[in-house]
């Protein structure tokens, strides 16, 4: 049995996911009476949309069977598909990241950078993060009382960790946070290069032209760092080698890319996500306060709530079965974390924001060999702020309505204006 | 010999394969596995993460 075409359409529809209830609503049906079924939007291929928590684990763990880089590794409606293997010498993805390879090769990218991002190895970091944080908490003080906190503390403080990590100089933050907007929120006329709303194409060639000049800016990162190495990140992926040889173009420029966007809007929307929590919540914010070592559970909770990245897309590479239903080599399959981080079968109350879920499994970073890489240093950094912030901070209420960017991928919080006072 | 599972990620460590690309001869206990292994995908630590008996 299908998923009726109103569902379907919901549940790809960048609005529905910045209204928040109307994709939500959409996911309970689904995992309440097609958990694991088909569904094909308007314009898109067919696709298996697995909702279910236990479902995802399964298919995660099994990436030799499926794969994510077969085709677009974030669903994409059939026309734009075929434009982006026009413009990409017909690869199914327009950046080849680590999100969008197999096999030996993903072994072999994530080991470049995977030793650096331990929970081992980033514990030399801790110290420098709290300067960075502590610098931001008191950009936010400064405001007297009210602010922003997507746009003045959110969207910059996860940016200046990352950037630091991986060696861009300050001066060139406002670019990669431009840039990073305009690539993941192509869809919100807000951010996107156009400046409003698109058709499929122009939206793909603002992609093409924002891809383009993110891989002139990261050429010049390479010679950069070819002659001078250091122990950034960026001069660890300029200076890989496998068998010998330098990352080929797509793989560099692929990993320069996902390393300097992904690895702060998801930080940034958790981190926006939560703050519209406490400011909707005055006990949670006085729990913590009380009992400072629930930070790590707020971190968490605020993680699996905010579900900044929504979806990721798989391919079978051959015939299979899961939860009792046989998919078709060459079937398409949306793994939809939205869903899988309300499941009422894992998580009691899931649309209650709460800090006593220890032990549920978290899924909103993946799992299997494509976890997330930077789950750690995530964690890390939106711990060291809150552990900076709400020590000093008396009270905090919303100051108007807060606001999701429109998007269906990775996205959070665009506005969220608070009213706060402090100690 | 038992399989056990990373809570973090998934990864399964089982004693009758070892992980020889890491220098832990098949048969290794998980009790003899080194304090400081980390799980292979995720980074998660031995003494941090709690692995999972699967099965016997």
């Amino acid at each position: 049995m299908s998923i009726p075409t109103e569902l379907a359409n919901t549940i790809v529809d960048p609005n529905a996911y910045a209204n928040g209830d109307a994709v939500h609503n959409a996911f309970q049906k689904i995992r309440a009476t097609w958990p694991l079924a088909k569904a094909q939007p308007d314009g898109f291929d067919p696709f298996w949309v697995v909702s279910r928590h236990a479902d995802i684990m399964t298919i995660e763990r099994q990436n030799d069977i499926f794969h994510n880089g077969d085709r677009s590794t974030f669903v994409a409606p059939r026309e734009a598909e075929q434009m982006v293997r026009n413009v990409s010498g017909g690869e199914p993805n327009l950046i080849r990241s680590l999100v969008s390879v197999d096999g030996q090769e993903h072994r072999d990218l994530r080991a470049i950078v995977f030793p650096h991002v331990t929970p081992k190895a980033i514990r030399s970091w801790e110290e420098s993060i709290r300067g960075i944080a502590r610098e931001f908490v008191d950009h936010m003080l400064k405001f007297g009382g009210q602010c922003d906190f997507a746009r003045d503390v959110a969207f910059l403080y996860p940016l200046r960790v990352i950037m630091t990590v991986l060696g861009v100089p300050p001066e060139d933050e406002p670019f990669m946070l431009r840039l990073t907007q305009e690539l993941f929120s192509n869809a919100d006329p807000e951010f996107n290069r156009l400046g409003k709303d698109a058709t499929m194409q122009d939206g793909l060639q603002a992609l093409l032209a924002v891809a383009q000049q993110l891989e002139a800016y990261f050429s010049e990162v390479t010679k950069k760092y070819r002659a001078h190495p250091t122990a950034h990140v960026n001069s660890l992926i300029a200076n890989a080698k496998i068998n010998g040889e330098y990352l080929n173009y797509r793989q560099m420029m692929g990993y320069y890319i996902i390393a300097a966007t992904a690895g702060h809007d998801t930080t940034s929307n958790t981190t926006a996500a939560a703050m519209w929590a406490l400011a909707e919540r005055p006990d949670t914010l006085a729990k913590i306060r009380k009992d400072p070592a629930l930070v790590n559970a707020l971190v968490e909770e605020s993680i699996r709530w905010a579900v900044p990245v929504k979806h990721f897309m798989r391919t079978a590479t051959s015939d299979t079965e899961v939860a009792g239903q046989k998919i078709s080599k060459d079937d398409w399959l949306m793994l939809c974390y939205q869903s899988a981080t309300r499941d009422e079968t894992v998580f009691d109350k899931p649309f209650e924001f709460r800090l006593d879920r220890a032990g549920a499994q978290q899924i909103a970073f993946g799992y299997g060999a494509h976890v997330c890489l930077g789950q750690h240093l995530a964690r890390m950094e939106m711990r060291i702020l809150w552990e900076e912030l709400l020590p000093r901070l008396k009270s905090v209420e919303l100051a108007g309505k807060p606001e999701n960017t429109i998007s269906n991928f990775v996205c959070g919080p665009k506005r969220v204006p608070i009213r706060f006072t402090v100690n | 010999m038992n399989k056990w599972r990373c809570r973090n990620c998934g990864f399964i460590y089982d004693e009758a394969q070892g992980l020889p690309s890491e220098g832990i001869a098949p048969g290794t206990r998980w009790q003899d596995v080194p304090e400081d292994w980390i799980c292979p995908d995720c980074g998660t630590e031995k003494s941090d993460f709690e692995m999972e008996q699967v099965r016997h």
